[in-house]
């Protein structure tokens, strides 16, 4: 590692680190962390403080690839600041780069990813991590760390007695010291000591170091009870295990370092997983395949849109396709759901299918459609893949659950995902970097996807979603990295978006038998096919400058801007277009009324055939069958039975057969034999001369008449307005029933079916009876007595009636004990629980806690009333008594 | 990528016959596609779980049957079907039938899972016994068939590997004095032998009866053949003795009227099927002997008890003779599963191309029904409509004129009503063939007609199977069994046998226009327009007026 352009002066902070950054570098911090300019800080002390904001160290730390996160990692548990030559060793092991070449090899790219994006600043010798980088990753009870690393001896120390430490300290072989700070730190020396260390081991007791190995990988937790066994004894008394917290003990950060001869993690992957190929195709077979399927591809979204075409399915009240009319699609195109849902969010995406904004909404071609279809195969199979690419929405999701457990609908909402175009475009890359015509196994793309972005919660994560299990039996943890058992597994998102985009991209025809073609790879951009004998991109360049040059060894391609889109998707549909069949001109035709045409016709021809025959079977060819339903629909459409056979004749590079050309003849004959139409009314008479008359008359204009036959006219005009009309000229009309009898006019009296009469509907309520009557006279009058009864001023009140008494409230309470005892009825003032005050005339029947029970007149039953809530008493006048 | 072939999403294959690879192609496609079509121009062949399964029996794999497809296809074949095909054909022989020296008959399999998923299975579970490890289990050796059927049914087609009983002996030879099996007969009777069991699909005409006389000289033994009617069990008798070392005495009839159980015993599916008191007497026909080979005539007519019987025959070598597959039930798969699947066959136009059967010259007529007839037509019942339209008067003129244009030559006169018979009988003056008339009578009038000493024969459906009559040039089909496609090819085979004077052959069919006869005839035709015997079709007066 190079460190002669040392700078003048070490920075010492962030700000400063960033401050001796040249311009060039300042941009790849702000395009790797584009959060940092929104807004644009005023200065660079603003930049590194926001650059030190949790958000964007989160956003930062999940961007990085596995090696970059582990290189992170292992800064958070060393030393701060660290030397190079310290981490390394905790990434390679004591031996540093002479044992793990290839990490040697990765680490400085991985440096330089992390002091590009200001994760970690500072020189070779002083490496630092970002404060809160460091505090996301350093292992702590509640977010241990991938590593499987637990606490410093320090920090484990932290709250102990000095008599303890001094005991520990003791035990361990070591001399007593006057404070507790170097104890520890003697400790830390002797934990940290590959020889002293392995000398002390080497006493432990055999159980003893079982249950350190047990404990080495993490989680380094473990349980005890209150009087630990011997062999946890032992490590207890030496400081090996440190207790946490009642019940729970730790492997210190040093002893497990060392149990792990240094390493901070089980396996670090300096490397990316190479993208392997299960199968190599020709290159010609995957073109032709992948254009054969491209042209499916047109053929299905083509007739996809036709069948919608005259009203596609009605939308959803929460927007998109039901699932019945999803089904009936993935039936109509003969394909399952879930390819159908592609096929229509395909079209969706490329704008050639939309909703209709009607106020009865439903799914219907746009304008764009038609203008599409008007351009060449290529270009338009160019703008469905351009499409496909950029879209944020994903098919695949179509069918599953939200995470409000609501069912995703085609075309519905909820199908973004942001990630999509990306993974996409990054698959498709993978694809691009394999020799041509190799078909990648899906494990391995999926395994390289992962190490290119660990996906977030999962055990390479930044955030582990879970404590991960505590306990001296747990089982050793994963030293932060997928197992190859999950090679095909993984279902986190962005693996699902990675396999729906290798189904997705067969489909469309941008791969072939899983290769990817030469128009797809002209599609994202990528460079002229690598020949297979190349060899695969070595490992990071080892002589990258430190600061300065991003530039990891295999930049992972961006998505094209939108203008380097146009001039991609030009190139693939010039790629792609001689591959395509040539619409023919022809079909040919045989004796059991069959059609073939052998090939993608030209639409005029297949818009006539698609008429004229039904469709039998769909692929490379079309297989049309004539029957006497189809010939009809032709002759309907306003072709003539002579057109048909010239249509035919001109189009078949064969003799019309002879059934074919009877079949249209014998349609023919009778098509339109039996003519049908809509009229009002007619007239008939015997007298062809007397319609002959009525026809020639002017008057009889608006009533729209037509001879049908000899003796029958035909009117516009309904029944009743002919009679008008007929009398009107001098006739005299009869009407006819349907059964051809004359019409009496004068009606027959008409009777209803059997009817009750009508319920009378009074005004107002019915007349209430005597007890009622009784009960709300009763009810009045209280009210009455309560609201007029003259009454006896109360002490202190002054007044006037009608309004409510005021009492103090002993003089309240006096009273309404009083009248328990006399039985007087009394005029109470009362403010309810809402603040409405009434009066209300009671007459109590005790008193106590209180509240007062008291029969009220007013309300004619028994309550009861807090005091408190009682306003003032008044004796009733005695004339009321 | 110029080949002749079309492969269709519906795996249909689309074979372009004028194509310079079109025989090459045909060859290759034929073991795992059945052809469906063959017209003019474009033979429409299918790929269907059945066939695929049937070219793995025959001992090709997948690979053979995805390059057959990518070699010859026109487009680039799409690889979803690709791997469809292989999946399926990865399905044959996870299970299989084997002798087990201990067990006897037991289901083994290379795939325990599959194992678990079929003896999962209700239908399975009755038909099979202990479980001896985990890859084997027992099977009752009367459920080979059964079993075999329930399995093709879940999807996974068990190779039957448990062989063949050699059956009780007996000399026979082909006598071939003056004759010779044809290539394709022979190629027919060799791939039969080498499959074991199986159905060989040849043309009417073509010389079935041979194929089993073929047959019956390889595997020289005991032979039970199985007959549509007692007419055709006549005529197998009457070509054995003539074609093999045979003699009368060895060959048996078991039919309603005679049972004799010999060597070769020919019985009929009628006797087979006899029901008294809810059992089948005659059954006991399968276990009299020990057969070592069984014939079914006309496998296609195959009534469904005979199938349940052959289930139990599953240790026997089978073969079945047909000249279509198509079964108007449907039950095309348990003649995979329980006789075999199919060995050989060949397009009729072929084997007429190499002159083995006679060209033939299509003629739908149609016949206007008269004003009152029409009225009549349209108030008749609705099971009546069918009877009255193709029996109407006019056929008769046109039946007339045809008899009259081909005076001299050897004509039938086929038909389904017995009242239009009679009546074309007496105008045309010919005999009249119906259920009624005694076989004696029958056969002495096909020998007058084979003798040529009568030209005109008037024959109900009776005459539909089986019965050879060489020299019939001309034939009227004036109404025929509703729709039904195999008629209309049996009755087609009527006249297709070569003609001594390289005659070309006549089939007339008499239809009245706008009916449902007409409907009924245009299904039927079907099935031998998708052969390639197109029908021509012209209007009664056109013909009225030629002649």
């Amino acid at each position: 590692m190079s460190t002669e352009d040392k700078p003048a002066a070490a920075p010492r902070s962030l700000a400063e680190a960033l401050r001796e950054r040249d311009d060039a570098s300042l941009a790849a911090l702000l395009r790797s962390r584009p959060d940092l300019i929104t807004p644009v800080p005023t200065d660079l002390t603003q930049l590194a403080t926001r650059a030190g904001t949790r958000a964007s160290v989160v956003r930062a730390l999940e961007r990085l690839d596995r090696f970059t996160l582990q290189t992170a990692q292992a800064l958070a548990v060393a030393e701060d600041p660290a030397a190079y030559g310290e981490l390394l060793a905790l990434l390679a092991g004591d031996d540093g780069g002479d044992a793990d070449p290839a990490v040697s090899a990765a680490l400085p790219r991985a440096l330089a990813v992390l002091r590009e994006q200001a994760l970690v600043w500072g020189g070779d010798d002083r490496l630092r991590l970002v404060r809160t980088a460091r505090e996301l990753l350093a292992p702590s009870p509640q977010h241990p760390s991938p590593t499987g690393l637990g606490p410093t001896v320090r920090e484990a120390t932290a709250g102990m007695s000095p008599g303890r430490i001094q005991e520990i300290v003791t035990t361990a072989g070591l001399p007593t010291t006057h404070d507790s700070v170097s104890a520890v730190t003697a400790l830390t020396a002797l934990f940290s000591d590959p020889v002293r260390m392995s000398a002390l081991l080497d006493e432990a007791p055999a159980e003893s170091v079982e249950v350190l190995e047990r404990l080495v990988w993490g989680p380094p937790y473990g349980q005890v009870t209150a009087d630990p066994a011997p062999r946890l004894r032992w490590l207890l008394d030496r400081g090996l295990l440190l207790p946490t917290a009642p019940g729970t003990v730790v492997l210190p950060r040093e002893v497990a370092l060392r149990l792990r001869a240094g390493r901070a993690h089980r396996t670090p992957e300096p490397v990316p997983p190479p993208v392997e190929a299960a199968a190599t195709h020709r290159p010609q077979v995957v073109d032709a395949t992948a254009a054969g399927q491209a042209h499916t591809a047109l053929a299905t979204v083509e007739e996809l849109l036709k069948d919608w075409h005259e009203g596609g399915p009605p939308v959803l009240r929460a927007g998109g396709l039901s699932v019945r009319d999803l089904k009936r699609t993935a039936v109509a195109l003969d394909v399952t759901e879930p390819v159908a849902a592609f096929w229509v969010e395909l079209a969706y995406a490329a704008g050639l299918l939309a909703s209709d904004g009607e106020a009865d909404e439903r799914y219907a071609a746009t304008p764009a459609y038609d203008e599409w279809l008007e351009r060449p195969d290529a270009e338009r199979w160019a703008r469905l893949a351009t499409a496909w690419l950029a879209a944020t929405r994903s098919a695949g999701l179509v069918g599953g659950r939200d995470a409000k457990d609501h069912s995703l609908a085609a075309l519905g909402p909820g199908l973004d995902r942001s990630a999509a175009p990306e993974v996409r475009h990054r698959v498709l890359t993978l694809l691009a970097a394999l020799p041509e015509g190799a078909a990648p196994a899906t494990g391995s793309v999926l395994a390289r996807l992962r190490w290119e972005r660990p996906p977030r919660g999962g055990r390479g994560g930044v955030t582990p979603a879970d404590g991960g299990p505590r306990g001296a039996a747990g089982q050793p943890g994963d030293g932060g990295r997928g197992t190859p058992a999950d090679g095909e597994g993984g279902d986190d998102l962005r693996s699902r978006l990675a396999r729906w985009t290798l189904s997705e991209a067969e489909m469309l025809g941008v791969t072939g038998r899983g290769a990817l073609s030469s128009h797809g790879r002209a599609l994202i951009g990528a460079p002229a096919p690598r020949r297979p004998e190349e060899a695969e991109p070595s490992g990071p360049g080892d002589k990258l400058p430190v600061h300065h040059r991003p530039a990891p060894p295999a930049p992972v391609p961006a998505p094209l801007s939108p203008a380097e889109r146009d001039i991609a998707s030009a190139a693939a549909a010039r790629l792609l277009a001689p591959l395509l069949p040539e619409p023919l001109d022809h079909v040919l035709l045989q004796a059991d009324l069959t059609a073939v045409a052998p090939g993608p016709l030209e639409r005029p021809l297949a818009d006539m055939l698609g008429v004229l025959a039904d469709v039998e079977s769909k692929g490379g060819a079309t297989v049309y069958r004539f029957t006497p339903g189809s010939v009809r629909r032709a002759l309907d459409a306003g072709r003539t039975a002579s057109d048909l056979h010239a249509f035919l004749t001109t189009h078949s590079r064969t003799p019309v057969p002879q059934p074919l050309a009877y079949l249209i003849d014998d349609v023919a004959r009778r098509h339109g034999h039996l003519r049908v139409g809509a009229a009002s009314a007619y007239v008939r008479c015997d007298d062809d001369a007397m319609l002959g008359e009525i026809l020639a008359d002017r008057r009889a204009a608006a009533l729209g008449l037509r001879r049908l036959a000899p003796t029958v006219l035909a009117a516009q005009a309904d029944p009743a307005g002919l009679l008008e009309g007929l009398r009107a000229m001098g006739f005299a009309p009869a009407a006819e029933s349907a059964e051809g009898d004359v019409l009496i006019t004068r009606a027959d009296a008409r009777r209803t079916p059997p009817r009750t009469p009508p319920e009378p509907v009074p005004d107002g309520p019915p007349v209430p009876d005597d007890t009622l009557l009784h009960a709300a006279v009763r009810a009045v009058r209280a009210g009455d007595l309560a609201a007029t009864a003259p009454r006896r001023a109360a002490a202190g009140d002054r007044s006037g009636d009608g309004e409510l008494p005021r009492t103090t409230a002993a003089d309240t309470l006096a009273t309404l004990q009083a009248a328990v005892l006399t039985g007087e009825v009394l005029w109470i003032g009362y403010v309810n629980a809402e603040g409405a005050a009434s009066q209300r005339v009671i007459a109590p029947v005790r008193v106590e806690g209180g509240f007062v029970t008291a029969y009220d007149h007013t309300a004619e039953e028994v309550r009861t009333y807090p005091l408190h809530r009682i306003t003032g008493v008044a004796e009733l006048a005695d004339e009321e008594g | 990528m110029n080949g002749p072939l079309i492969v269709q999403s519906d795996k249909t294959l689309l074979l372009e016959v004028d194509h310079e690879q079109a025989d090459e192609c045909r060859r290759v496609i034929a073991p795992f596609a059945e052809l469906e079509r063959a017209p003019e121009h474009i033979h429409t062949y299918r790929v269907t779980p059945l066939g695929l399964w049937n070219a793995r029996a025959a001992g090709h794999d997948a690979e053979q049957v995805v390059d057959a497809l990518v070699q010859y296809s026109r487009y680039p074949v799409p690889h979803a079907l690709l791997v469809d095909i292989a999946d399926t054909m990865d399905r044959y022989g996870r299970l299989s039938l084997v002798r087990h020296p201990a067990h006897g008959l037991v289901l083994t399999s290379t795939d325990r899972p599959v194992l678990e998923e079929v003896l999962r299975s209700k239908r399975i579970a009755p038909l099979v016994g202990a479980r001896i490890d985990p890859d084997t289990v027992v099977v009752h050796p009367s459920e080979r068939g059964q079993i075999k059927q329930t399995l093709l049914k879940l999807g996974w087609p068990a190779e039957d590997l448990a062989g063949y009983v050699d059956g009780e002996a007996h000399p026979i030879e082909l006598v071939e004095d003056g004759w010779a099996l044809r290539p394709y007969q022979k190629q027919a009777v060799e791939n039969f032998w080498h499959g074991g069991s199986g159905v060989v699909v040849l043309p009417c005409g073509a010389g079935k009866t041979l194929v089993g006389a073929g047959s019956m000289a390889q595997a020289k033994s005991t032979t039970l053949i199985l007959v549509t009617n007692t007419v055709s069990a006549r005529q197998w008798k009457h070509e054995l003795v003539k074609r093999t070392s045979l003699t009368e005495d060895e060959i048996g009839e078991y039919s309603g009227t005679k049972k004799e159980i010999r060597p070769v015993t020919i019985a009929t599916y009628q006797v087979l099927t006899t029901k008294r008191k809810g059992v089948y007497p005659h059954l006991e026909l399968f276990d009299s002997r020990d057969w070592g080979l069984i014939l079914y005539d006309e496998v296609h007519l195959l009534p469904a008890p005979v199938f349940k019987f052959t289930a139990d025959l599953q240790a026997r070598r089978r073969l079945g003779l047909t000249a279509t597959l198509v079964r108007e039930d449907g039950r095309e798969s348990d003649v995979f599963s329980l006789i075999g699947p199919k060995r050989f066959d060949a397009p009729w136009k072929e084997i007429e191309a190499q002159g083995y059967i006679a060209p033939a010259d299509c003629v739908e007529v149609r016949v206007s029904l008269t004003e009152s007839e029409r009225l009549a037509y349209a108030t008749a019942e609705q099971e009546e409509k069918y009877r009255f339209c193709s029996t109407t008067a006019t056929k008769q003129k046109v039946t007339e004129a045809i008899v009259r244009r081909f005076a001299g030559q050897q004509i039938l006169v086929i038909g389904q009503y017995i009242d239009q018979l009679d009546e074309l009988g007496e105008h045309l003056d010919a005999p009249v063939i119906k259920g009624e008339t005694s076989n004696a009578q029958r056969e002495k009038l096909f020998d007058a007609f084979r003798e040529g000493e009568i030209s005109v024969l008037v024959v109900s459906k009776v005459a539909n199977f089986s019965i050879d009559l060489p020299e019939a040039t001309v034939a009227i089909q004036v109404s025929g069994t509703f729709g039904s496609r195999q008629e209309e090819a049996q009755r087609l085979g009527r006249v297709l046998r070569p003609k001594a004077d390289g005659h070309q052959a006549h089939f007339y069919s008499v239809v009245a226009r706008d009916t449902i006869d007409q409907d009924f005839a245009a299904h039927r035709q079907r099935f031998l327009a998708e052969q390639g015997y197109a029908y021509r079709i012209m209007d009664a007066d056109e013909l009225l007026t030629d002649s």
